[in-house]
């Protein structure tokens, strides 16, 4: 190591890296708080036997295309507009609305909101050091 | 002793121990890094809170290839330029009168650390791989992946940043030696 690198370290070492008493209560309180996310699934790779998926979804779609374009609409007319009103209107078979699960979004809220009040707490420390620090160079 | 990503692997199978101890491992190196970097130390415990906060959020998606030093250096790189860069305060450009021998006395006895030598003459990104090629012991390659610049960049950045700053701590040393000579 020459003489300028050591400098950097022995100054860099010489830097007061102790945290305060209250950082390790707030970083455990934040940690517990905090859930891993899983990554996407998008970014996981597919498994290798499925390569044709896209593919033959793609060329299902494209003859899809090709058959409504080329459709001449030659039809009994009494018939199509039977069950074109058949297919649009939907049947009230089953109920529209499906109530939420609210205990799962209670649950959900919970923790950002914890995350926050963490927040806020450091905000009111910092403040509270600024202003220290203010009236100590002001006197 | 396991490894960072040994460790990393342990906190994702879930084991409690697992991430305490990479933040047993990190927290003084990274708060030395964001205290250089932040306005207060307030601010820089901020960060390093946000860091790990993130860095736990985010551990799936840790690339197995990297460093786990590395990555959780750009983590806490990005949370210190969020933050306000420190302005310099009046006090530390004072100027002295160099034929003062009081003065200079009272100058030498308090050297300026050379990282805040370098805060002051580096931008930011020669500023972060300097302290990661010659805090931290990164290889360039490392410290490219870091900073997320082509590895052409961050040697010649390297370069230029040591010229600059050994230069600086060349002319202060010599200006302390012509004082010397009044004692």
């Amino acid at each position: 190591m020459d003489k300028f690198a050591k400098r950097l370290q022995e100054d860099a070492a010489a830097i007061d890296a102790t945290a305060s008493d209250d950082f390790e209560r707030r970083l455990a309180a934040s940690l517990a708080a905090t859930r891993v996310v899983d990554p996407a699934p998008a970014h996981r790779s597919a498994p290798g036997t499925l390569w044709w998926a896209s593919s033959l979804t793609g060329l299902a779609a494209a003859v899809a295309v090709i058959v409504i374009l080329n459709w001449d609409g030659s039809g009994p007319a009494a018939e199509t507009d039977t069950s074109i009103a058949r297919s649009t209107v939907p049947e009230l078979v089953e109920p529209l609305a499906v109530p939420p699960g609210l205990d799962v979004r209670t649950a959900e809220f919970t923790s950002p909101l914890e995350v926050e009040l963490e927040k806020l707490r450091s905000d009111i420390e910092k403040a509270r050091q600024t202003v220290r620090e203010d009236l100590e160079f002001s006197f | 002793m396991l490894t960072d990503e040994q460790l990393v692997d342990a906190s994702l199978g879930g084991a409690d121990h697992a991430f305490p101890e990479l933040v047993g491992r990190y927290q003084e190196r990274l708060l030395r890094f964001l205290i250089t970097r932040s306005a207060s130390r307030a601010d820089a415990e901020d960060a390093l809170q946000d860091t790990f906060v993130n860095a736990y959020r985010y551990l799936a998606s840790f690339d197995a290839r990297w460093r786990f030093s590395t990555w959780i250096y750009r983590i806490a790189m990005r949370n210190a330029a969020r933050q306000r860069r420190p302005e310099p305060h009046d006090s530390e450009v004072e100027i002295v009168d160099d034929n003062d021998p009081l003065a200079a006395c009272i100058e030498d006895a308090e050297r300026e650390n050379v990282w805040s030598t370098a805060r002051r003459l580096l931008n930011e990104d020669a500023y972060n791989a300097m302290w990661l090629r010659y805090v931290e012991d990164m290889s360039v390659k490392e410290v490219a992946a870091a900073l997320d610049r082509p590895l052409s960049w961050t040697k010649v950045t390297l370069l230029r940043g040591r010229r600059r700053l050994s230069d600086e701590i060349r002319s202060t040393d010599e200006v302390g030696i012509q004082r010397e000579s009044y004692g």
